[in-house]
């Protein structure tokens, strides 16, 4: 039986719906809804999906979305994957955006976003701090990292910038080290 | 017309160079403060912090937040798309390599540059923001006290938005010469 490119829709609406806290959530929701429930895909689609979803660039739940989309129905099937999954926060963002404007004018709401946007540094910490165990494995990740850290910080050259120079200078030296293990 | 072409490109940039998670968007969203000035350093971080506690994928509540900020409704709508329109075309591109994909040397090599790059953009976020909002003693206390806390907690953000918010609230109503 042909999935309808209907169901895919909503499916992901739904999963988005109920996707709290990080793409890493997706997880769960997907083994209940995505392949106990309806059956479309098996585990091992999803640890693949998974492990290919973190390794390209973009949002991770995202990726995911469209790796399942494209299974079930091919380009059609991804799109609309991804159009549900990005349905929610287009719907809730934009009710929640309007309200906090005019809630941002009263003084005690600005004095509670005081405290919460130093939380906000807390939480970019933590990040930094789990990327760093699965990025820093050897010593040329230790140059980029430096190097990011002085083209951005102190150049002030932007991220898009900074990220293409790391890929070049990435390669050329991974290109020179797989050179000189041959000889 | 000009403002919504510049918002798609700026997303979707964003979308094709951050690897690692919605976090990982953020200096793209930090740099647009100073590039275009869409909004200011404070108003990303309230973006940002109800963007975890919004339903949906960080990421794209970022994105769409940030895009609801440039040109309402319409920027949202288009910021949202354009930071998956990256993702739509590489999962195309590598569904029909998979196999290949995964053991490929460039791909290695390209991943293993990314990784650390998108480490140290996220640290430079997270000193500019330090600088940004870090300016008296109170900032700084706070700072501190949920600093000690994470070496308990774990990274539910909850926990640190309710501690801050009830902070924030506490000097509010008890050091006048606090407020804003």
């Amino acid at each position: 039986m042909k999935i309808s490119i209907k169901d895919i829709y909503i499916q992901f609406f739904l999963l988005g719906l109920q996707l709290l806290g990080g793409g890493y959530v997706i997880i769960p929701l997907m083994k209940k809804y995505i392949i106990d429930e309806k059956k479309w895909i098996t585990e091992e689609d999803l640890t693949e999906f998974y492990a290919l979803s973190q390794s390209i660039p973009g949002i991770i739940a995202a990726n995911i979305s469209t790796f399942t989309g494209y299974k079930l129905r091919g380009k059609i099937g991804a799109a609309a994957a991804l159009l549900g999954i990005i349905s929610t926060p287009v719907i809730s963002i934009i009710l929640i955006a309007t309200i906090l404007d005019k809630l941002l004018k009263i003084s005690f709401i600005q004095s509670i976003f005081w405290g919460v946007g130093i939380a906000v540094i807390i939480l970019v910490y933590l990040s930094v701090k789990e990327m760093w165990t699965t990025s820093m494995t050897d010593k040329m990740s230790w140059v980029i990292f430096a190097g990011t850290i002085f083209l951005s910080l102190f150049l002030k050259i932007s991220p898009a910038t900074v990220i293409v120079i790391a890929v070049i200078f990435g390669l050329v030296w991974q290109i020179a080290a797989e050179k000189r293990k041959k000889e | 017309m000009k403002t919504f072409l510049i918002l798609f490109l700026e997303f979707f940039k964003t979308g094709l160079f951050s690897v690692g998670g919605g976090y990982a968007t953020i200096p793209f969203l930090y740099n647009m403060v100073s590039d275009y000035g869409w909004y200011t350093s404070q108003q990303l971080t309230d973006m940002i912090a109800v963007s975890i506690i919004t339903p949906g994928p960080v990421g794209i509540n970022m994105a769409t937040f940030a895009g609801f900020q440039t040109t309402g409704i319409t920027g949202a709508v288009i910021a949202s798309i354009a930071l998956v329109v990256p993702s739509y075309l590489i999962v195309l591109f590598v569904s029909k390599l998979l196999k290949e994909f995964h053991d490929n040397f460039y791909v290695k090599a390209v991943l293993a540059a990314l990784k650390p790059a998108g480490c140290g953009l996220l640290t430079v976020v997270g000193i500019n923001f330090f600088k940004d909002k870090i300016t008296d003693i109170y900032s700084f206390i706070l700072l501190l006290f949920l600093f000690v806390l994470s070496f308990k907690f774990h990274k539910n953000p909850l926990y640190y938005f309710v501690i801050a918010a009830f902070a924030g609230l506490l000097l509010h109503f008890c050091f006048p010469s606090f407020r804003f």
